[in-house]
């Protein structure tokens, strides 16, 4: 059958490369991950208490100020309407964090009860909903997301429901694959045979032991979702020109980069830098969830 | 009239079990077998044979394609709902793997007290954890570990978790598959005993499954062989050991080292472990 997907190693060269020792094969928390995990919570925070932290307001148009070099009064400088490019990036954090987060969130819900089902459900139960899913994975979400920009005006929430909504198909059919793995171990036929019912056998004994590589899977998809998500506002179908969102910024400072290069270069570290950290948070992950390292006691 | 005596706690009528693939192996092909109150009955026979399909015919892991399973003389291949649930509650099993059959998210106080929740035989939290106490206990185990994942526990010690688990919903019957198979050598022996002082402490029944003749020669006094999905022979242990009828069953015999029947009676005697050697007919 095609519709079963291996757990995803995305970016399994990535932390080879920055530890330089040739994968990380204990899971012991080396700087890196260390520094990954910082950033990464760095930024998350940010999405809470960035827009308090902006030294000024990050929609105050200033012409006279009009593409300032970073200085001592602007650190990033400011954009062509003489914004301070700091407060936007701090402002902007929250936005598009939360979009993230959000796109995220809701895949994996949607994923989960699509995929459990799918595995649990019986043979045509199955077949209806991998076929969904096939569709959903058909669907390029800039097409998704150009079509709801259309029929409800492009919108930060149409670019979070676009993804969304072409998301979850991927997580529905790793969810379906891992539980399939899960539903046959002896555990869970154990379960079975002392009585447990079928609710506790699904809550208590599959999903717990199920999804971890999915929580791997949703942190390494972070960076991606962001970056779609900053695509989209970089074209013109997501946050809209004057939010701070970071996709956005760069998005509006398209006919300046050449001369002013702060106005792309700080909004597009803060990507970079979140991206490659939830990258490497969820490499983290991986190698600390890998079943095959975890025979404790053995 | 003692009906008790008459019906076998367990019969397996006429079991077949076919896995569609592309052999289309029958894997279980016609097997037949009774367990009586007290009993252990040995099930033998080399890998492949279709023996942990016998077992996951009669625990109701899989549904035979044809052919009965009765407990204590009902049809549990027939039966639906709550009764059902009751009477399968009677017969537990026991893993070949205790690295995998024990969920490793939960403690052992959670794995040994489950079963007690989920059939409400004791609801009371703080009663449950005494109870697994107790469980624990008869296994061989400490109070102290009941807060501890499977994890840092050795082979042994987990499989003692699994029974601990089975016991608790308090079953007259324990499916063992090759409970042992997967243990230390120097470990077997221990977990060996224990079966057999759980017959006779709790009165259990046993069907013990092992893909050689040696590990059920001291527990069982009844032997079934297997070969490709049949039973070819079936009887007590003496005949089966000195005099076997059928030449799959003597090739089981010369191909792992049986202890000498007299010699395992005299060790046996003297260390006190096996009491229920030729007592197969024993009722409790
Ligand atoms: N789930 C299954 N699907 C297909 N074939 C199976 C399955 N389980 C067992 N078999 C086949 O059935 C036969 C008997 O297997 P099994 O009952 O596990 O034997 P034993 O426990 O005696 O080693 C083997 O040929 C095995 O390949
Ligand atoms: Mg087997």
């Amino acid at each position: 059958m095609s519709t079963t997907t291996p757990v995803p190693t995305r970016s399994a060269g990535l932390r080879n490369l920055l530890t330089r020792k040739g994968g990380n094969k204990q899971g012991h928390t080396t700087f890196v991950d260390r520094a990954a995990l910082g950033v990464a919570g760095l930024m998350v925070l940010l999405a809470l208490v960035g827009p308090y932290l902006a030294p000024m307001d990050p929609y105050a148009v200033d012409l006279a100020k009009s593409l300032t070099p970073p200085g001592s009064e602007h650190w990033m400088g400011t954009d062509a309407n003489g914004r301070d490019i700091l407060s936007r990036v701090l402002a902007g954090g929250r936005t598009t964090i939360l979009a993230t987060v959000a796109v995220i969130a809701v895949a994996t819900v949607i994923g989960t009860l699509i995929g459990t089902a799918a595995a649990l459900g019986g043979r045509i139960v199955d077949e209806i909903l991998m076929r969904i899913c096939d569709v959903g994975l058909s669907l390029p979400a800039i097409v998704v997301a150009l079509g709801l920009a259309a029929a409800m005006g492009p919108s930060l929430q149409s670019a979070v429901i676009a993804l969304a909504a072409t998301w979850w198909p991927g997580y529905a059919r790793l969810v379906r694959t891992l539980v399939r793995e899960t539903r046959d171990a002896e555990f869970v036929e154990s379960a079975r045979v002392l009585g447990v019912s079928r609710t506790r056998l699904v809550l208590r004994h599959v999903l717990p032991n199920s999804l971890s590589a999915l929580y791997v899977q949703t942190t390494l998809d972070v960076s991606a979702v962001m970056l779609v998500i900053s695509g989209l506002s970089f074209v013109g179908v997501g946050a809209q020109v004057p939010a701070s969102e970071w996709g956005a910024m760069i998005a509006a400072s398209r006919d300046t980069a050449i001369t002013a290069w702060w106005t792309v270069l700080f909004p597009g570290l803060a990507i970079a830098l979140t991206a490659i950290a939830f990258n490497l948070v969820g490499d983290w992950l991986r190698v600390r969830t890998d079943p095959t390292l975890r025979t404790g006691g053995r | 009239m003692n009906t008790a005596e008459e019906t076998p706690l367990l019969e397996a009528r006429n079991l077949v079990k076919t896995f569609s693939g592309r052999s289309g192996t029958r894997a279980v092909n016609d097997v037949s077998f009774t367990v009586r109150r007290g009993e252990a009955l040995g099930l033998v026979g080399e890998s492949g044979s279709g023996k942990s399909t016998t077992a996951r015919c009669v625990a109701g892991l899989l549904h035979p394609d044809s052919g009965q399973v009765l407990i204590a003389g009902q049809d549990v291949t027939r039966a639906r709902g709550r009764a059902l649930r009751a009477t399968r509650r009677r017969i537990q099993m026991v893993f070949q793997d205790p690295y995998s059959s024990l969920n490793p998210r939960m403690t052992v106080a959670d794995l040994v007290g489950e079963g007690m929740y989920v059939h409400g035989i004791e609801p009371d939290r703080v009663r449950r954890r005494d109870r697994t106490v107790e469980l624990l206990e008869t296994v061989g185990m400490g109070s102290e570990h009941l807060d501890r994942y499977p994890r840092s526990f050795s082979g042994g010690q987990r499989q003692r978790i699994a029974i601990a688990r089975a016991l608790a919903v308090g079953p007259d019957l324990l499916i063992c598959d090759e409970p042992v198979a997967s243990l230390d050598v120097s470990v077997q022996a221990q977990v060996l005993n224990l079966f057999g002082d759980l017959r006779e402490k709790l009165g259990l029944s046993l069907l013990f499954i092992a893909h050689d003749l040696a590990v059920v020669h001291h527990l069982c006094g009844r032997v079934a062989v297997m070969n490709s999905g049949r039973v070819v022979e079936q009887g007590d242990r003496e005949q089966v050991y000195t005099s076997p009828r059928h030449p799959y069953t003597r090739a089981l015999l010369d191909a792992v080292p049986v202890p000498d029947p007299a010699a395992e009676r005299a060790r046996a005697a003297g260390r006190g472990a096996v009491h229920t050697q030729n007592h197969h007919e024993e009722k409790r």
